[in-house]
């Protein structure tokens, strides 16, 4: 089976994939216990012609089997509907709107600092094995691991909002620190980037012209940073570790000897032989963290108060937003296949074994 | 026990008459079967033999109280409702079909920058911040907008207010013709001028105030407040068209189609001219003014949404809800970010007083680390304190006069000292039981094991005043000395872990350390009343009651309770306005049949109306 093959095979399978977790969702919010016309009305709002009403339009009179198709067919068409408890009289996309850009820009800084630190203390450690600046990398990046994101965020904002006034512990203040902030929670303005002109090509729009606040864009920065670091800190940790291990065992083996004595340079050895190699092993957890980053920014962007696509599913969930939350947790299948096909992509082109021996 | 004051079957039944008696008996047959949980002891229910009064339930003396509180409804026949309110609340006493836990009482910081009035026990929601002003000569403080902390709000549409979030935003843009100034239970007119009530106590006629402007121009009149009660109970996006329609609250005269709808247009509330209403009702509400003082009955110009019949609307009902306010309030519309802020800005025109500020802003904050973060960094100037950062020991205040604690709390982590005002509101927070479920010694022994003042120091450091009866002591029927009297007949065993008289009452029931009567007491996720389980769990452990817990969502707890599947669960009633009714309607026993609820009864979840059949509830066979 050729690479591509085999990538495409991987393609297809995900569309069964798809169609179970739309199954499970619907038996979720149709046959669970929570009934989602008692928690939009809530305690005494419940007489009887209302729930009768709501019913009907949520389409819960209609045969089971009936309901089932107009699910599927909803969600495949991106039919989402809107929020019924949380918040009455928005539509799933404009929440998503709201909501999506914060979770991003907080995920994408996640992912990109422990990306730049971890993946190079790692090579750095296990270039120098058993020298102290690998055990100081080593150890630091076991006890980064083991602190939980919920306290290590509450810590940051206790010691960065000390800070204040520049008598705290730190001996600088973080609010004076680069650009002023007023405040360490909350979602940061996104509008740094002003679209000021637009080209059609056909059905699409697409934006030609930027202007750049740099200005906002440094604060959206800083407000993001203690978040997306704490997000980001065990991503940081096991790219550290994995990394270390991988440029170890890398750099023991056989073809790196070989090269080693076919004269190539240390640079060629180490840029085209050691590193691409080593990168193997840490693709999945670097796409791995991409799933962590859905469920873990729950706890961050509530510890942080930023308003996310986390807290929002969250909270509809503890709320019994049903329709809300199915339509996120359908909104997080796609992204978790859509990412799992990114990795089997990259794969396919980092790997040259890959689809062989099958 | 105190049983002096049951009644016989016979007496109860010549009270309420037959119709009455038809629906308890029906209502009983339905519920007594198919929603218990297995253990069995209620679902038998035996005769009583009338010489043995002790284990008679009271809850023919609470149907009876009830139905003279409805049969009574004038001014003049206030003493009769109050002595009714007061059997009542024996009743649920003396059976023990409800055991209230604690009054709330909120507390609110600011920093010295602002002046405030301070609010009554109806809460800082109803505080309309048109006197409030920020001092912007302090270095801390750069803008005259007052920045305040709110929920998750759902709405900024009056008739879908439901939530204190969402009616703090709406209180400042929207006004009703009467109202509870800075949140005192005293209502005080608000866009009425003057209003008479007919000798019959039915038709209403409020003479609106002149020269009232809406934010987006245009004078107020009559037409608007019709246009806007109509919307209320009319509009299919109302979710309080009951406070218009039904008895009980305003009951205003309509007409209804076959299917039980209102008939549009049918509301008898007339505009006579365009500074003269006329509302009618079926029967005399002594409270319609307080009822009408509520969110959802706020003003807005006639026309402005097309929800009900006869009007194409201005704006969409999308808009309304999410983006577009026009009131006659002191704050207009400026911004509401979903999940993220809101924010009114100063209103020029405003027809009273002020408003002194530019503006009011809300955060939206959830967490408690946020929230103690964001006023340690001085960006909220008037605030709560989240439990877990509070320490009672920086409180410094005196009670005033009406029975706010008002001074200072500090330090802050800051090194701040800040304003106090704790205000104890009308709430109560509760655990209560399915009476055929569990025997009267048990939900007796509950209450006798019950230490108030350690379960509210223990979870909220104090913060919150011990509950001895449904109604706040702020609104007790025969007033603070009543109140007080009361409390010191408390029969059991007030702030005391009593193990002797629970082990005593369950053994006289019949139930033993070795053959415990098995119950679940169901809470919803609230730490409150997870420790009181836990507490109260140990505490009859050994005395003949075997106590389960478990927890379920809100949702769940109430559509379970409809079902009458609870034997003891844990909820809240906070008071809208200042009416014993309006709590103690859900414990008429024949309104807390589950069987058919919650269509045709809408009581507490307690199915007391099984006792009105001569139901023995303390055998325990």
């Amino acid at each position: 089976m050729s690479r591509w093959r085999y990538f495409f095979k991987r393609l297809l399978l995900s569309v069964p994939v798809l169609f179970l977790v739309m199954t499970v969702i619907f038996v979720v919010l149709r046959m669970g216990p929570l009934d989602p016309v008692a928690a939009m009305l809530g305690p005494g709002g419940l007489s009887g012609a209302n729930a009768e009403a709501i019913r009907e339009n949520l389409g819960l009179n209609q045969p089971l089997w009936q309901q089932y198709i107009d699910f599927i067919t909803d969600l495949i068409t991106f039919n989402l509907g809107q929020s019924w408890v949380l918040h009455p009289n928005r539509t799933v996309f404009e929440l998503l709107r709201a909501f999506g850009p914060r979770t991003l820009w907080l995920g994408f800084w996640s992912i990109l600092l422990p990306l730049f630190i971890g993946i190079p203390l790692g090579f750095y450690a296990g270039m120098n094995p058993n020298s102290w600046g690998d055990y100081i990398a080593s150890f630091g990046g076991i006890i980064w691991l083991a602190m939980p994101n919920f306290w290590l965020g509450i810590m940051l904002l206790t010691v960065l909002r000390r800070t204040d006034g520049g008598d705290g512990p730190l001996g600088f203040d973080w609010y004076q620190f680069g650009p002023n902030t007023d405040s360490l929670i909350g979602a940061p303005s996104l509008d740094f980037v002003d679209v000021s002109s637009w080209a059609d090509l056909g059905v699409v729009s697409l934006p030609t012209g930027l202007s750049f606040e740099w200005m906002t864009l440094a604060v959206a920065i800083k407000v993001i940073l203690p978040a997306a670091i704490v997000l980001g800190s065990a991503s940081m940790a096991s790219e550290l570790r994995i990394g270390r291990t991988a440029v170890l065992e890398t750099i023991n083996s056989n073809y790196v000897e070989t090269a080693k004595a076919k004269g190539l340079s240390s640079r060629v050895i180490v840029w085209k032989h050691v590193f691409r190699n080593a990168l193997i092993p840490l693709l999945p957890i670097i796409t791995n963290e991409a799933f962590l980053l859905i469920g873990g920014s729950v706890i961050v962007e509530q510890v942080f108060n930023i308003n996310g696509i986390g807290k929002l599913f969250f909270q509809s969930a503890v709320q019994g937003d049903l329709p809300l939350a199915g339509a996120l947790i359908y909104i997080f299948t796609l992204i978790i296949i859509f990412l799992n096909i990114v990795q089997d992509l990259l794969y396919t082109v980092l790997d040259p074994r890959v689809g062989y021996d099958q | 026990m105190p049983d002096k004051d049951s009644l016989s079957r016979r007496t109860f039944l010549k009270a309420t008459g037959g119709t009455a008696g038809a629906v308890a008996i029906a209502g009983c047959g339905d519920s007594g079967n198919g929603n218990g949980n297995g253990n069995g002891d209620g679902d038998t229910p035996t005769p009583t033999p009338e010489d043995e009064p002790v284990y008679t339930t009271e809850a023919p003396k609470a149907q009876e109280a009830w139905e003279t509180v409805e049969n009574n409804p004038g001014p003049e026949a206030e003493d009769i409702r109050t002595e009714a309110f007061i059997e009542i609340e024996e009743a649920v006493r003396d059976d023990m079909v409800l055991l209230p836990l604690y009054h709330e009482l909120t507390e609110w910081f600011w920093y010295d920058w602002v002046d405030m009035p301070k609010f009554g026990s109806l809460g800082i929601h109803r505080l309309q911040h048109n006197t409030t002003s920020v001092d912007t000569s302090s270095d801390q403080k750069s803008e005259n907008v007052l920045v305040m902390i709110n929920g998750t709000m759902s709405t900024i549409d009056p008739i879908r207010s439901d939530d204190t979030a969402s009616g703090r935003v709406i209180q400042q843009m929207y006004e009703n013709l009467v109202n509870y100034i800075n949140g005192n239970p005293e209502i005080e007119n608000q866009l009425a001028e003057s209003i008479e009530v007919s000798d019959d106590g039915l038709t209403y006629t409020f003479n609106l105030k002149q020269g009232v402007t809406y934010h987006e121009g245009g004078e107020l009149t009559a037409a608007d407040v019709k246009y806007s009660i109509r919307r209320l109970a009319e509009s299919s996006n109302s979710v309080r068209a009951n406070f218009v329609l039904d008895s009980g609250f305003l009951g205003v005269e309509h007409e209804t189609d076959d299917e039980g709808n209102v008939v549009p247009d049918s509301l008898a509330v007339e505009a006579v001219d365009d500074y003269t209403l006329e509302m009618t009702l079926t029967t005399p509400q002594p409270a319609a003014l307080d009822i009408l003082a509520y969110d959802a009955f706020g003003v807005m110009p006639e026309g402005t949404v097309g929800d009900i019949e006869g009007y194409d609307g201005e704006v969409t009902a999308e808009e309304i809800n999410n983006s577009y306010a026009n009131g006659t309030g002191p704050f207009q519309f400026e911004e509401w970010s979903v999940g993220e802020q809101a924010e009114v800005t100063a209103f020029g025109d405003y027809h009273g007083d002020g408003p002194a500020l530019d503006g009011v802003r809300w955060s939206i904050i959830e967490d408690d680390n946020a929230h103690q973060t964001a006023y340690v960094e001085r960006n909220l100037d008037l605030f709560t304190i989240p439990t877990s950062f509070y320490n009672p020991d920086n409180v410094d205040a005196e009670e005033d006069d009406q029975g706010r604690d008002v001074g200072t709390y500090g330090p802050l982590e800051n090194g701040d000292t800040v304003n106090y005002l704790g205000v104890p509101t009308l709430s109560v927070f509760y655990v209560a039981f399915n009476v055929p479920q569990v025997p009267k010694k048990v939900r007796q022994s509950v209450a006798y094991v019950t230490h108030h003042q350690e379960l509210i120091d223990q979870v909220f450091k104090g913060r919150g005043a011990p509950a001895f009866s449904f109604t706040p002591p702020g609104m007790w029927p025969t007033g603070p000395d009543g109140y007080n009297q009361w409390v010191d007949n408390w029969p059991y065993s007030r702030n005391e872990t009593d193990r002797e008289s629970a082990t005593q009452a369950l053994n006289e029931a019949g139930f033993t350390a070795d053959d415990p009567f098995e119950m679940t007491l169901t809470t919803y996720d609230s730490e409150v009343f997870q420790e009181f389980g836990r507490l109260t769990r140990d505490k009859l452990d050994g005395t003949g009651i075997s106590l389960e817990l478990e927890t379920a969502p809100f949702n769940t707890l109430i559509s379970r309770g409809e079902e009458g599947d609870l034997e003891f669960y844990s909820l809240g009633w906070i008071w809208s306005w200042v009416d014993p009714a309006y709590g103690l309607f859900g414990f008429e026993p024949e309104n807390t049949d589950t069987s058919i609820m919650p269509t045709e009864t809408d009581g507490y979840y307690l199915d007391w109306h099984v006792g009105l059949e001569d139901y023995e509830s303390g055998d325990g066979s």
